[in-house]
Order: structure tokens, then C-alpha cells, then sequence
């Protein structure tokens, strides 16, 4: 069974506000429609106020975008301190090496596929989706996770990779 | 006096051009096929999401198969669409050809054929996508010929749009002699007082990028077609994927940009205010070039191995890509809407309501473009949802706009306030709850793509049903509307409501439909020679005389230590003819001799040229020549006359257009030699 996930909740919510608004300006520009005013005026009044719009949406770009690139989740480091698990995806399967994962201890998971692209995406024991990687042949992803919650932990496909695809789960214990 | 009654009172004043019955007819051409395509495609979607909902019975065969044929078919008709609208609003100003572009849609209706018929009949299913292995690991689901018909399909479909920006391309750099006008550079530089109108510059924009994109695609199609002839071939997957999204995710994503360029011309006529080129539309649009080009990588986020610099550049283009269309394309119409007495009819309204899809849908996006929250969004729902708000809620609503546009004024009155309210309601009701429950769905993990969706989620599969089927009334209320217009194209109406409670005399003469064509501006082509001075053709000699060295048997003998540099030996060979090529082209007495009539034979050379290049370097098709050292040399001799027809074929094309096709060309074979191995 799915649950919303938090850092998607909030996301959603954030995008739900920033969609109230685009229909609140949207509705407000047709109801002034009926009215009739003149060009220069729209035009005195737009540009002055188009100029901190782009400001804003520029200050946004950088701060938004900026604080991201600190929170990636690309591995860094040869991960020598980390329990190393090896994935391989094959359709419609996966295969983990170990299976059974350490609580609360940094991991390091090195996934590559054997044929098909494939999408690695886990699941915690509450059905949180807490993130995926991909599955390429030819190339090893790498993933580092630290799992503070214990239980079985659903692995699901996420990219097409056939007739199988919607089939190719997996589980992993974390204790 | 007929103008006003279908549009603003003022819209007569701005001098917008008149269309040409060529005109009206290919807009109207491209624009219904690509609705009909969007019924169709429609349809194909409501019974996967009715499956996924549980409702209706469909095997997982059957459902990537309608899920291959419903992406593909989606983006194409959209395409298509799109296209015949741009133009039609630039060809007021551009003399754009009408044989290229009713070649352009012969060759995107045979590739269709090609894609219905590898799904529907091949049960070819890897997604509109098709990324690379997949194709060739069909889980016993279709056959290789299955595989072959839907790239030889796409390649059409991007033959098709190649042949539409290269037409742009000649024609805009033609009339504004060279690419800096066109592109409002001189105008932004304070060169020149005027500059182009905007949908010249939305053209030009969307041509180079088109062009860039479509050699990339054909590129890995190619090589793709190669390779299910020769199961030896090693096709590197992380190139693949990283070539067919700057394909697909540009051509996507320039639709919206065509659509763009059309609004510019079409909102004017509802809000009776011009839109004019400012310099942050040339700006903007500068930055729309180059973030289009290095967003695509925001598909691979979650593949790490892609180079961290791409992944950083992108999310910065990902996001940055919206400045330009929230400052200005988006707050621009708005301005131009605000206190106009816009003239609300069934084609304005639809204009207004796709501003507000692609503002949402662009807000989903954006989130969706910032890589941590992508961890979590990533091939979930909640992709689907933002790329259908965009799309469906707002090219679909521009099309069906332009669509509405031609008819009214076709007509010349509009569509009944009643139904157009009912069918806009329904349209917006229910497309915007469909993309509702999937944005519910991606906050809630659920996967896309998935024929059987995780337990418990089928509700939201149903509830989205619901506002498709609720989607689909109003679209079919829309039809109604359409034929009904469609019907009346000779009824002399006196008099039509606007919504807002303005009304205007309509008239509308039969003759008007009888008037002769205005002949269309006569401009040189090819407009200049690829190479144009001393030193430009000295260094063709030059980039020629190196390549000669492409040929020496020792080389050659070196480059057969990998077949990566046994391909980009390949690739200097065409380089040499290519150089030969332009440069005879540009010789002054070759030159004198070319006329408008070669540059057809151009655009054909520098399409078909690389395609062939590439398929011939397929390792089957010259491994065996390998022993007989005779048929060997002319076989690398080949792939240079392969070169030198593209050359040729460039030389006709203009001096920019030509540059950049024989840039294309033989950076499609250096491509293909960066990601194609043997075994």
C-alpha cells in the first residue's frame, strides 16, 4: 500500500499554492477585460512591474537552484566506510547482493543492468517512495542511502523495460 | 468590416496580413490532421487509463503497445499542428515554400503509418521512448521487422520536421539577409531601429534548434536501424539515452514554442493591441535558444553516471527556460489582454485558457527540474501530469484555438457563446482534474508507464477516467461546433454577440474566397554561397586536403584497432567530400548556375546523404570487404561521394543554412562514431 511521502506532500502543496495564484491572476485579467484602458497605460504600469518580476524569478532561479546543487543525490567518495550492495536488474528481476541491509549505517548501493534500462526505486515499510536510480547496462550508478527505518523494503521498476515492467518488484530487509 | 466582426473592433488598425487561400488551406490541412491525430491519440489514452482504473480488461501487451502509439502519436499530431499554424502567421512576412511543406507532411503521414503499424500490428511496446536496448530485447512481444518500422517511422517524423526548418531557415535568413536580423540581434544591438516581427524571430528560434535536434535523432535512429541488422553492433546506452532526449525532449518542447510564435500574431486580433518586438523578446528568446538545448539532460538526473556538469547545467536551463516564457511571453499576453475589451469568442477563449495551462503546467516543471525533488518524482505520475498540463491544456487549446480561428473567419461569424461555454467548461473541468489525479499520484509514489498500477491507487486511475470522459464530451461539443462553422463558410451572418456583451456587424462576401492570390515576395535563393571570401575557401581546401590522410593504408590500418576509430576514420572520409562539396558549390561559376530549383535537390542531399553515410557504416555492411583491399578503398571512397552529395546538397541551401547543414552532417557521423562499437 502507497503513502504520501513528506518532502512530496510539501512539494504538492507548494505547487498547489503556485497554481491558486496563476488562476487567481488569471481570472482577475479576464474580469478587467470588460473594461477599456488605454495601451500606454497597461504598458506604464507592466513594465515597471515586469522588471521585478524577472528579478524575483532570477533570485529564485539562484537561490532555489543553488541550495539544490548542496543536496544531491549523486555518491561522492570511494564509499570505503559503507556496506556495499550490489544490484543488478535483468527483466523482469532484481538481484541484490546483500539482501538484508544494516539500520541506521551508511550503504552504498552499485546498481547496473545486465540487458534493458531499468529504474530502481525503493519504498519504505510504510510505502514512502524515497527515491530511485536508474538501471543502465554498461554503466554503474551509485547510490548512497542511510535507512533509519527497519522493516521490508519494496523495490519497484521505473523505467519501461517491457511486457514485465509494472511485474519487476523486489523487497530488502533493513534491520 | 469583416475582420471586426470576428475579432477586436481595433484589430482591423494593426495591419495584420491578410491570408492567402494557400495559406488558409495548409494551415488548415496540418491543423486537422493534427486534431484528428489527437482524437485518435485521445482515445488510445482513455482506454489505458479506464484499464489502469480496472474498468476495462486490457492485456499488458496491448497497453505498452497503445502507450508507444499514444506518446508518439500525441507528439506528432501536436507537431503537426503546430506547424502548419507558425506557417501560416509567418508566411505573411516569409515567402515560406508550399512544396517543402507539403513534402514535410507526406514524409510525417508515412512515418505515422510507420508507427501504427509497428504497434498496432508489429506489438512493438517500448514507449515513445524507445530507449536503446530495449527495442532489441522484446521479451517475445515483436518481431525485428516491428523494431525497423517504428525508427524507420520516427525518422520520417523527423525527416519531415528537418525538411520544415530548413525551408524556415532558407527562406528567413533569405528575406532578412542573414541570421542576426532574423534573430533581433541587430535590433538589440541598436543597429537598426526596426526589428522583425515576433513570430519571425519565434521561427528562427525554433528552426535552428529543430535542426540541431532532428540531426541528433536521426543519428541514433539510424544507428538503431543499423544495429537490427547487425546484432553485433554495441550501441552505448548512456549516448543513446542522452541522444534520443535532446530529440525527443527538444521536439516536445519546441511545440510549445511553435505554438508560441502563432499566439503572437493570433492574440493581437482579440485584444486589438499589437505585439511588438521589444528588446526582452529578443533576449528572451536568445535564452529560450539556449536553454532549450541543454535542458534535455534533465531526463537523465537519475541516471549519476551522466557528467555532474551536464546535470547542473541542466537544472539551471530547466528552470531558467521559464524566465522567458513567465516575463515574457506569458506577462505580455496578459498586458496585452488586460482592460482591451478582448474580443472573447471560442478561439480567444481557448487562446486565454492555454496561457493558464502552460503557466501551471510550467510551474510543475520547474519543481520537477530541481534534482532533489526530482529523486522523488522521477518516472512517477507526477511527470505525466505536468507535461499534460502543458500539452493538453494548453498546445491542444491553441491548436483547437488556430483551428477555431480559421473556421470562424472561414465562417465569418462566430461560434454560438452557449455551446462554446459548455464545450470549454467541460474541456477545462475535465482535463484539469485528469492532470489533478495524476499530480495526486505522483505525491504519491504511484510509477508511470504501469499497466497495473500499485495496489490501491485504482481510484484515482477511475476519478481521472471520469474527467477524461468529461474531457472528451466537451471536445466532441467542440467538433460539432467546428463542422458546424466548417458548413457555413458562404452564409452572410449581419450581426454576432460577444461574450462580453460587445457586438459587432458581420459581413462577409462570397467573392472574397474567388479573390486572386496575392503573389508572394520574390527573394534570391540561395541567398549567398556558403563560402564567401578567399580565406573561407582556402580553408575548406585546407580541412579537405587534411582529410586526404583519411585514406592513407597505414591510417586506415591504425583505425582498425577499435571500431570507434575505424568509425571516426568514416567520419573524416565524409568530412573530405563534404569540404570538396561546399567548396565547389561556393565556386562563383558553380554558384551562378544554382537556382531555387536546387536547393529542393539540396534539402533532399542533406538529408538523405548522412542517413545514408551512416548506414553504410554499419560494421556488416563493411567488415566484409575488409579482406578484398580493392572494394575496400571504394567503399571508403563512398562514404566521401556520400559527403560530397551532402556538401553539394548544402552549398544550394544559402550561406547560413548551408553552414549549418554541413555542420550537421558530418557531425552526425562524429556522433555516430563517439557511441557506435562493434563486437
Amino acid at each position: 500500500m502507497l503513502r504520501y511521502g513528506e518532502p512530496q506532500v510539501a512539494i504538492g502543496i507548494v505547487f498547489l499554492l503556485l497554481a491558486l495564484v496563476i488562476v487567481a491572476v488569471f481570472v482577475t485579467v479576464a474580469l478587467q477585460t470588460v473594461s477599456d484602458v488605454p495601451f500606454e497605460r497597461v504598458q506604464g504600469v507592466g513594465y515597471w512591474l515586469r522588471k521585478r518580476w524577472l528579478a524575483l524569478l532570477c533570485a529564485l532561479l539562484v537561490v532555489v537552484v543553488g541550495i539544490s546543487l548542496f543536496n544531491l543525490p549523486y555518491a561522492r567518495g570511494g564509499g570505503a566506510r559503507r556496506t556495499r550492495v550490489h544490484v543488478t536488474s535483468v527483466q523482469f528481476a532484481w538481484i541484490m547482493t546483500p539482501s538484508q541491509l544494516p539500520l541506521d549505517r551508511p550503504v552504498r548501493l552499485d546498481v547496473t543492468s545486465r540487458d534493458v534500462n531499468h529504474g530502481f526505486a525503493i519504498y519504505d515499510p510504510h510505502g514512502h517512495m524515497i527515491g530511485s536510480v536508474q538501471a543502465m547496462p554498461g554503466y554503474t550508478n551509485k547510490l548512497d542511502l542511510t535507512f533509519h527505518t527497519p522493516g521490508v523494503y519494496t523495490v519497484r521498476c521505473f523505467e519501461l523495460c517491457g511486457l514485465g515492467h509494472h511485474l519487476m518488484q523486489a523487497s530488502f530487509t533493513v534491520r | 468590416m469583416e475582420a471586426a466582426a470576428i475579432t477586436h473592433p481595433r484589430a482591423a488598425e494593426l495591419g495584420l496580413a491578410k491570408p492567402r487561400l494557400s495559406e488558409r488551406r495548409i494551415a488548415l490541412l496540418f491543423a486537422g490532421t493534427g486534431i484528428a491525430v489527437f482524437a485518435a491519440m485521445g482515445l488510445a489514452g482513455l482506454t489505458m487509463r479506464l484499464a489502469q482504473a480496472e474498468v476495462i480488461d486490457l492485456s499488458p501487451s496491448w497497453f505498452y503497445r497503445l502507450l508507444t502509439l499514444h506518446g508518439a502519436g500525441m507528439l506528432t499530431g501536436a507537431l503537426m499542428a503546430m506547424m502548419g499554424a507558425l506557417w501560416f502567421v509567418v508566411r505573411g512576412t516569409v515567402p515560406l515554400s508550399l512544396g517543402r511543406m507539403l513534402a514535410s507532411y507526406l514524409l510525417i503521414l508515412v512515418g505515422a503509418v510507420g508507427v501504427i503499424v509497428a504497434t498496432l500490428v508489429g506489438g512493438f511496446g517500448t514507449g515513445w521512448t524507445f530507449l536503446s536496448p530495449l527495442p532489441f530485447y522484446p521479451a517475445g512481444q515483436w518481431e525485428t521487422w516491428a523494431t525497423d518500422a517504428y525508427l524507420v517511422g520516427v525518422l520520417l517524423v523527423g525527416a519531415g520536421f528537418f525538411v520544415f526548418c530548413l525551408d524556415v531557415l532558407i527562406k528567413v535568413t533569405a528575406t532578412y539577409r542573414g541570421i542576426q536580423r532574423p534573430l533581433g540581434v541587430l535590433f538589440l544591438r541598436g543597429r537598426e531601429d526596426t526589428a522583425p516581427p515576433p513570430q519571425v524571430i519565434a521561427a528562427t528560434v525554433v528552426s535552428l534548434e529543430g535542426l540541431l535536434a532532428s540531426a541528433a535523432g536521426t543519428t541514433v535512429v539510424v544507428s538503431m536501424i543499423g544495429r537490427t541488422a547487425d546484432k553485433g553492433m554495441q550501441l552505448d546506452a548512456l549516448w543513446a539515452k542522452n541522444l534520443i532526449y535532446f530529440f525527443g525532449h527538444s521536439v516536445a518542447n519546441l511545440i510549445i514554442y511553435l505554438a508560441a510564435g502563432t499566439i503572437y500574431v493570433l492574440v493581437p486580433r482579440y485584444a486589438g493591441r499589437p505585439w511588438k518586438t521589444t528588446k526582452p523578446l529578443v533576449v528572451g528568446w536568445m535564452f529560450t535558444l539556449l536553454f532549450v538545448t541543454f535542458a534535455y539532460s534533465h531526463h537523465l538526473y537519475m541516471d549519476f553516471v551522466q557528467p555532474g556538469a551536464f546535470q547542473i547545467v541542466s537544472t539551471f536551463a530547466s528552470f531558467g527556460a521559464s524566465i522567458p516564457v513567465a516575463v515574457v511571453t506569458i506577462y505580455t499576453g496578459m498586458m496585452l489582454v488586460w482592460g482591451s475589451r478582448y474580443r472573447w469568442t471560442l478561439a480567444s477563449s481557448l487562446l486565454y485558457l492555454g496561457f493558464a495551462g502552460w503557466a501551471i503546467g510550467g510551474a510543475g516543471a520547474v519543481l520537477d527540474s530541481i534534482i532533489p525533488f526530482n529523486f522523488r518524482f522521477h518516472n512517477t505520475l507526477w511527470v505525466v501530469a505536468h507535461f499534460h498540463t502543458y500539452l493538453l491544456l494548453c498546445v491542444i487549446f491553441w491548436a483547437l484555438a488556430f483551428l477555431a480561428h480559421l473556421l470562424e473567419e472561414r465562417a465569418g461569424r462566430t461560434a454560438p457563446t452557449g455551446w462554446s461555454v459548455l464545450a470549454l467548461s467541460a474541456m477545462a473541468v475535465g482535463g484539469y482534474g485528469l492532470v489533478w489525479m495524476w499530480y495526486l499520484s505522483g505525491v504519491l509514489g504511484v510509477p508511470r508507464r504501469y499497466a497495473v498500477e500499485p495496489s490501491g491507487t485504482a481510484t484515482y486511475s477511475l476519478v481521472g477516467s471520469i474527467f477524461a470522459t468529461i474531457f472528451a464530451l466537451g471536445f466532441l461539443v467542440l467538433l460539432a461546433e467546428f463542422l458546424a462553422l466548417w458548413r457555413q463558410r458562404y452564409e452572410v451572418v449581419e450581426r454576432v454577440s460577444g461574450w462580453t456583451g460587445g457586438r459587432y456587424l458581420a459581413r462577409r462576401r462570397l467573392e472574397e474566397l474567388r479573390e486572386p492570390e496575392e503573389p508572394l515576395a520574390r527573394i534570391p535563393e540561395p541567398a549567398g554561397t556558403v563560402l564567401a571570401t578567399p580565406v573561407e575557401l582556402a580553408g575548406a581546401l585546407a580541412v579537405a586536403v587534411a582529410c586526404v590522410f583519411s585514406f592513407l593504408p597505414s591510417i586506415v590500418r591504425a583505425s582498425e584497432q577499435s571500431t570507434r576509430y575505424h568509425h571516426l576514420l568514416h567520419a573524416g572520409q565524409f568530412l573530405l567530400g563534404a569540404a570538396l562539396g561546399v567548396l565547389v558549390a561556393s565556386l562563383p561559376a558553380v554558384f551562378r548556375r544554382l537556382g531555387p530549383r536546387a536547393s529542393d535537390l539540396g534539402i533532399a542531399a542533406v538529408v538523405a546523404a548522412p542517413a545514408a553515410m551512416m548506414l553504410a557504416m554499419v560494421p556488416a555492411v563493411y567488415e566484409p570487404l575488409d579482406d578484398r583491399s580493392a572494394l575496400h578503398f571504394l567503399y571508403h571512397l563512398g562514404i566521401a561521394a556520400l559527403g560530397l552529395v551532402a556538401g553539394v546538397g548544402a552549398g544550394t541551401l544559402g550561406r547560413v543554412t548551408g553552414r549549418l547543414a554541413v555542420i550537421l552532417a558530418v557531425g552526425m557521423a562524429v556522433m555516430y562514431a563517439a557511441g557506435v562499437g562493434g563486437t
